[in-house]
């Protein structure tokens, strides 16, 4: 008898294949059949008839780190039918850590991934110091699989100390990061992340960006014995050093025999040849024999802020920076500052700001309904003021509470990305999954994927569309008997309606530790998701289901 | 690798010849550099051309300059 029988659906399998209706039987966690007409009897059917039964989808960018620590289903990746996360991403993951490092790690985590510190401090107790220690902490809650890479400025943290984001690391000191390394992929770590472009709390470079190339070069080694995988930021506002870290990452790829991705690669019509040159190199390096992957969003970014919070999309303004980290009076008081508010206007162009912020939009919730859709150039134009100035009076008259999106930020034509997405040499991912929380929903972009590109431009195939978030990833990142509805897989599976999957309004979710808020999205369309064989979330509900696992590897 | 032109071994392979770039040496100066990338040029006209090629370490880092051992360093200006 099988556990579970989802039946008379359009079986997408993930291969690409095309889609048939059938069933998909399901016994101690993994598929146990698939076919046209299954014989047999289940504990449990579900009637999938007008639906699509696909493998779950994979999400391989995320920071999810610390959520899995107090929500073991990644709320809401999984109600999106995301039945698999790899978070630790962008050189950040909370082990490798002693415990006297720990304020230094959510620092960074504060200024890069815009997350809260009493996310670190309210929800969960540090229990752990190395990579096992965290898996023991996040494993017995999980309903969601993790496959978790292991964060090179964290390792650096770990060897050198405070010395970690000040110099290059002796040999003595990259043999140590090296069996650490060893350690946590032992672990069972999916490989190694590193960033070369972030900055911590201070400004100051986070410690992966001082390591030499023949650093990075040891650390792939390690990655090479077991075939893991190694994550880079590159440098991605710019074309060349963009094409360079291919280069770098192809290099070692071939040395070491070693699959490597780079997140995020943007389109936008400031450099609109950038896609298309770097992706003529991967297809460069990947006729010779070198795996780099560059990962892709679906969507574009739209941030929202206001100045009761500090935002990435000031990031290139660092006093404003650091008026808005200000407790609120405080704050308040240096935007009335003459002296203060000048300087900040000063520092957004010669142009008042009309470049850097003419093109916000009001956005709907506090903000007086006159204002509400308006650019704030227009609301500059009728004030007689320039738009930094007007951004920061109008903040003040409505106490700071007045919200703006700066939208298509990442790409900002959606009907380019289709194809870009549809080609072979792009991973998609991206999504920064439980980041960014008061800056944009990071949810939903596999449901963006099917509304956009396979109802909408017909980019993708549904069944191109299933394999590339699928077994398209699985193969990418080695996760073992995952990705396809095949017998002996995992049986993680996603019941959905073709459609209507989508992705929902962005909206504020009060869900954070502190009583703090993010950005979500809701799923339409998904309908019932399981892990490992267990009915995890269906009828827009959460189950009890605590099946998810750290993924075994190949 | 940090040592050697990346774009010219590449090129050996057949791929498309992009801009050249070196990775600094550990405490490598930008004087050191410069000698190491454009030897045939006089030290100071290195030392601006490497400055001008690389306005990401030049001029948008904060502290502006800060070369890091990570850092791609181009040693020619863009080829389109």
């Amino acid at each position: 008898m099988f556990d579970l029988i989802i039946a008379g659906g359009t079986v997408v399998d993930g291969t690409g294949a095309k889609g048939f209706i059938g069933d998909v039987a399901v016994k101690d966690g993994r598929i146990a059949a698939v076919g046209e007409r299954l014989d047999g009897d289940a504990r449990r059917t579900i009637d999938a008839t007008g639906r699509v039964v696909a493998p779950g989808f994979i999400d391989p960018h995320t920071h999810f780190d610390v959520q899995l620590l107090w929500d073991g289903a990644a709320r809401p990746a999984l109600a999106h039918g995301i039945t698999a996360v790899v978070p630790g991403n962008c050189s950040l993951s909370l082990a490798p850590l002693r415990a006297k490092d720990r304020r230094a790690l959510v620092g960074m985590f504060q200024q890069i991934e815009e997350m809260p510190p009493e996310a670190f401090s309210e929800a969960f107790e540090w229990t752990w110091e190395d990579f096992a220690g965290y898996r023991e902490a996040i494993e017995p809650g999980l309903s969601i699989n993790v496959a978790p890479l292991v964060g090179h400025s964290v390792i650096r943290l770990w060897v050198m100390g405070e010395a970690a984001n000040q110099r290059a690391a002796t040999p003595d000191e990259v043999a140590a990061m090296q069996d650490l390394l060893r350690q946590s992929l032992d672990a069972g770590a999916v490989g190694l992340s590193t960033s070369f472009v972030d900055v911590d709390e201070n400004g100051r470079p986070v410690p992966s960006r001082f390591a030499d190339f023949s650093e990075l070069d040891a650390l792939s080694a390690v990655l090479g014995e077991q075939r893991r995988m190694l994550q880079i930021v590159p440098e991605f506002y710019a074309t060349d050093i963009t094409i360079a870290r291919v280069d770098q990452l192809a290099e070692l790829s071939l040395k070491h025999g070693i699959p490597t991705t780079f997140s995020p690669l943007f389109d936008n019509r400031l450099a609109p040849e950038n896609v298309s040159r770097v992706l003529t190199r991967v297809e460069e390096q990947f006729a010779r024999g070198a795996q780099v992957w560059p990962q892709m969003q679906t969507r574009p970014i739209d941030i929202s802020f206001s100045l009761l919070r500090p935002s990435l999309f000031f990031a290139r303004f660092p006093r404003w920076v650091r008026v808005l980290r200000l407790p609120l009076p405080e704050r308040i008081a240096a935007l009335k500052n003459a002296e203060i508010a000048d300087k900040m206007i000063e520092d957004a162009g010669p142009d008042g700001g009309m470049a850097a912020f003419g093109e916000l939009v009001v956005r709907a919730g506090e903000a007086p309904e006159h204002l509400v859709g308006r650019t704030l150039a227009e609301i500059a134009a009728e004030r007689g003021q320039s738009p930094a100035r007007a951004l920061i009076d109008v903040s003040l008259e409505h106490g700071l509470d007045v919200a703006f999106v700066a939208a298509s930020r990442g790409h900002d034509d959606t009907s380019r990305i289709g194809p870009m997405l549809a080609s072979p040499f792009v991973h998609i991912g991206a999504s920064d999954g439980g980041a960014h929380l008061a800056s944009f929903a990071t949810y939903g972009d596999t449901g963006y994927l099917f509304s956009e590109f396979v109802r909408g431009s017909g980019a993708l195939s549904l069944e191109q569309a299933v394999r590339k978030i699928t077994s398209d990833t699985a193969r990418i990142w080695g996760l073992k008997g995952r990705g396809e509805l095949k017998p002996g897989f995992a049986a993680d599976v996603v019941v959905f309606d073709p459609d209507t999957i989508a992705r929902g309004e962005e909206r504020p979710e009060f869900d954070m530790p502190g009583d703090g808020m993010r950005y979500v999205r809701d799923s339409s369309g998904v309908e019932t998701v399981v892990v490992n064989g267990e009915v995890a979330w269906e009828g827009g509900r959460y189950t009890d289901a605590k099946s998810g696992v750290i993924c075994p590897l190949n | 690798m940090n040592a050697r032109l990346i774009g010219a071994s590449i090129k050996r392979m057949t791929l498309a010849r992009q801009r050249r770039f070196v990775t600094p040496h550990p405490d490598e100066t930008l004087e050191a550099l410069a000698a190491r990338a454009l030897p045939d040029a006089p030290l100071a006209d290195a030392v601006d051309q490497i400055r001008a090629w690389n306005l990401h370490i030049f001029a948008m880092r904060k502290p502006r300059g800060l070369m890091l051992g990570s850092d791609v360093v181009f040693v020619e200006p863009p080829l389109t």
